[in-house]
């Protein structure tokens, strides 16, 4: 009970805490809480389902694009775009999904590089002259919400780490459900699953869906944040980024998942002072981590259930 | 986890506590990408900048105080240059130089705005940066419609009469072609027999070149890039038809000579910003002096050097104005800074915060293959 008290005494700690910091912090925050979203929704991919995939932000950039696109030809309001970005992410995830799901492992991993590049080439390439090419889209407007206008650091972080909470709280449930225990069990045995009668190729396919779903989301909360988006900030780099937050916070685990980003993107802020070398403390770290600890810091706890409530 | 969080906001806030440094310095602040694919650029900016912030000091500062540099990452991507930006907002500077790309200085624009700090950027050539009114926002850099208004003049001071505009379809390319068409137009005098785009990347031009060539033009203003203008100007050699091709700045790099073979590069015209070399003001010539001096090496472009030119304005700013209130040096900059002497050449800013006179100039390529710099009217 104890415990309890205290894990929300933290979190009101966290949630006051632009009130104490400055700027510059509260946007490393933002960026943190980005990054996290963007990795919970790689996670059920990767974690939860066990597909390697790294082309998350190709989804994400779908989703960022489609935002600045319809904001900026025809003015819709960023807030109604939310869902619209995700959906937009989820058909596109379909159409590049659909014929590859059936690869396993690395194969995987290969293709969906490809896909990323795919569409980064495509940005830049101004495809259906709607992109803007490699300058990218500018003037995308702020999100309105009852009058207030997200603007400043501080808004975006009330606004970006409530979304990440109730999308901690959807995913939570997601894992704990029957959808979920399938996709574990595709993980940990793709052919015993199979056996027993679950549908692989629909399964990994709603995962993939969901995924890119959320991805598209967290774009439009990108796209409406920077006022301007261009193809440098979907590289195949940012895939990776997500990746090891996901690999190194432990996969499958919720709150490894924000713990990697809070490591992956929030370290290298402080060791900015170190300019170039800071990227070499970086890999030292990751190294080290990854000997000691490859199974992530935090994985998943198994799963528990009440014997007596079983029957 | 959540005890883990809290610590690390912890240690976030600790790192905030903004160091104390003792007032009598003057804090100019340099964003410059020094990583990602544009870092070489960056590093040039930071030896420039430093290298005349460390020259000024020596000659005493400004103002009585010297000035001190302060530099950042901004990685050539929007995402880290907002940080960047917001980093820098609170170390207490009073301008900052930069950026490199347009789409990343972009992304801070409105964070130095909103901050009142003096932003001077340096490669960032997007016509819209300047065009959002922003009071304190300047550049040193010409706009992409400079060049446009150049290789119009170009046209014309040569006096050709029938003009064939050649385009690769790029966002950049097809806005050169379209912005030199219409001041050509607004000219008048000149026709323009040709306007349309080529696929780059092909190995073979010689369909677009006889269509090209039936139009009978005195002059092809290439706008693309220099593989697709090496190509072209040995396939019009082969062909034996000798008209004279005009390219915009990015045929300037000397793979073009190769691809086309020295024989069918001769007497190739280009336009371009000069290559540091070339700089001819006396302060670009004592600089690079001094530059090659420490470095051993000239910087590479001149990008990097118009980030110079904006440590000049700045620290003429504060200087003139008296002062190091933002309000006061962007008046100053507007309106009271007239053809300050500077590496690449005089200096102005016009309302907007745009650099008033031509950067650009016509180089043309000689006998042995090198870029001889056209002597200017």
């Amino acid at each position: 009970m104890n415990r309890k008290y205290l894990i929300w005494a933290i979190c009101l700690i966290f949630f006051l805490s632009p009130l104490f910091l400055n700027a510059y912090w509260v946007d490393v925050l933002n960026n943190i809480g980005i990054y996290a979203i963007l990795a919970l929704s790689l996670n059920f991919i990767l974690g939860d389902t066990g597909l390697f995939h790294m082309g998350h932000a190709a989804f994400f950039a779908v989703g960022a694009y489609t935002t600045a696109i319809l904001n900026t030809m025809y003015h819709i309001p960023i807030l109604f775009l939310i869902p619209f970005s995700g959906i937009t992410a989820a058909i596109f995830a379909y159409l590049v999904a659909r014929p590859i799901i059936h690869l396993r492992g690395d194969y995987l991993l290969i293709v969906t590089i490809g896909i990323v590049e795919i569409v980064r080439i495509a940005l830049v390439n101004n495809i259906f002259g709607l992109t803007g090419g490699s300058n990218g889209i500018f003037g995308i407007s702020r999100p309105h919400l009852f009058g207030l206008i997200i603007r400043r650091p501080t808004h975006f972080f009330y606004y970006i780490w409530i979304f990440l909470a109730v999308s901690v709280f959807l995913f939570h449930r997601l894992r704990n459900s029957r959808f979920g225990r399938a996709l574990n069990y595709i993980k940990e045995d793709e052919v015993a699953a199979e056996g027993t009668g679950v549908d692989i190729a629909k399964y990994k396919l709603i995962a993939f869906v969901l995924g890119a779903f959320w991805a598209g989301m967290v774009g439009n909360i990108y796209a409406s944040k920077m006022t301007i988006i261009s193809p440098e900030s979907f590289t195949f780099w940012e895939s990776v980024i997500y990746f090891c937050i996901v690999i190194l916070g432990g996969s499958g685990s919720i709150t490894g998942v924000i713990l990697g980003s809070f490591l992956l993107i929030g370290l290298p802020e402080l060791f900015r002072e170190f300019a170039q070398a800071r990227m070499l403390v970086f890999g030292l770290a990751m190294i080290i981590m990854m000997i000691f600890r490859p199974q992530g810091i935090l994985p998943p706890p198994p799963r528990k259930y009440n014997v007596d409530q079983i029957n | 986890m959540v005890k883990k969080i809290l610590l690390f906001t912890l240690c976030l806030s600790l790192f905030y506590i903004p160091m104390g440094f003792a007032k009598s310095k003057i804090k100019i602040g340099l964003m410059c990408p020094q990583t990602g694919s544009w870092a070489s650029e960056g590093i040039d900016m930071k030896k420039i900048v430093n290298l005349l912030a460390e020259d000024i000091n020596k000659k005493g500062g400004v103002l009585g105080r010297k000035i001190e540099i302060i530099d950042e990452d901004d990685g050539g991507d929007p995402r880290t240059a907002a940080l960047a930006a917001n980093k820098l907002c609170t170390r207490g500077i009073v301008a900052v130089i930069g950026t490199y790309g347009s789409s990343v200085t972009e992304a801070t624009q409105n964070i130095f705005n909103e901050n009142k700090i003096i932003q001077i950027a340096n490669g960032s050539t997007a016509i819209r940066l300047t065009e959002k009114g922003y009071k304190y926002f300047f550049r040193t850099c010409p706009r992409d419609d400079e060049q446009g208004r150049v290789a119009a003049k170009t046209i014309k001071k040569f006096g050709f009469k029938r003009v064939a505009i050649l385009h690769d379809n790029t966002t950049y390319a097809k806005g050169l072609a379209e912005e030199a068409k219409q001041n050509l137009e607004k000219m008048g005098g000149v026709k323009i027999v040709f306007f349309d785009a080529l696929t780059p990347g092909e190995r073979d031009y010689t369909t677009i070149l006889t269509k090209l060539q039936s139009k009978k033009p005195d002059v092809v203003f290439f706008t693309g890039y220099y593989p697709e203008a090496g190509l072209l100007l040995k396939q019009k050699k082969e062909m034996g038809w000798n008209v004279p091709f005009i390219g915009g700045d990015a045929t300037n790099n000397p793979d073009l000579v190769k691809i086309a073979g020295l024989d069918a590069a001769k007497g190739f015209y280009f336009l371009s910003p000069p290559v540091p070399q070339d700089l001819d003001t006396p302060q670009a010539k004592a600089f690079l002096k001094a530059y090659q001096a420490k470095y051993h090496a000239l910087p590479g472009s001149v990008w990097a050097v118009l980030s110079g030119d904006a440590l000049l304005a700045i620290v003429k700013a504060i200087d003139g104005s008296k002062s190091t209130d933002p309000d006061k040096m962007a008046y100053y900059l507007h309106y009271k800074l007239k053809d300050m002497p500077g590496l690449t050449g005089k200096i102005s800013f016009n309302e907007k915060g745009d650099r008033v006179g031509d950067l650009y100039r016509v180089y043309k390529v000689d006998d042995k293959g090198n870029f001889v710099l056209q002597p200017k009217d």
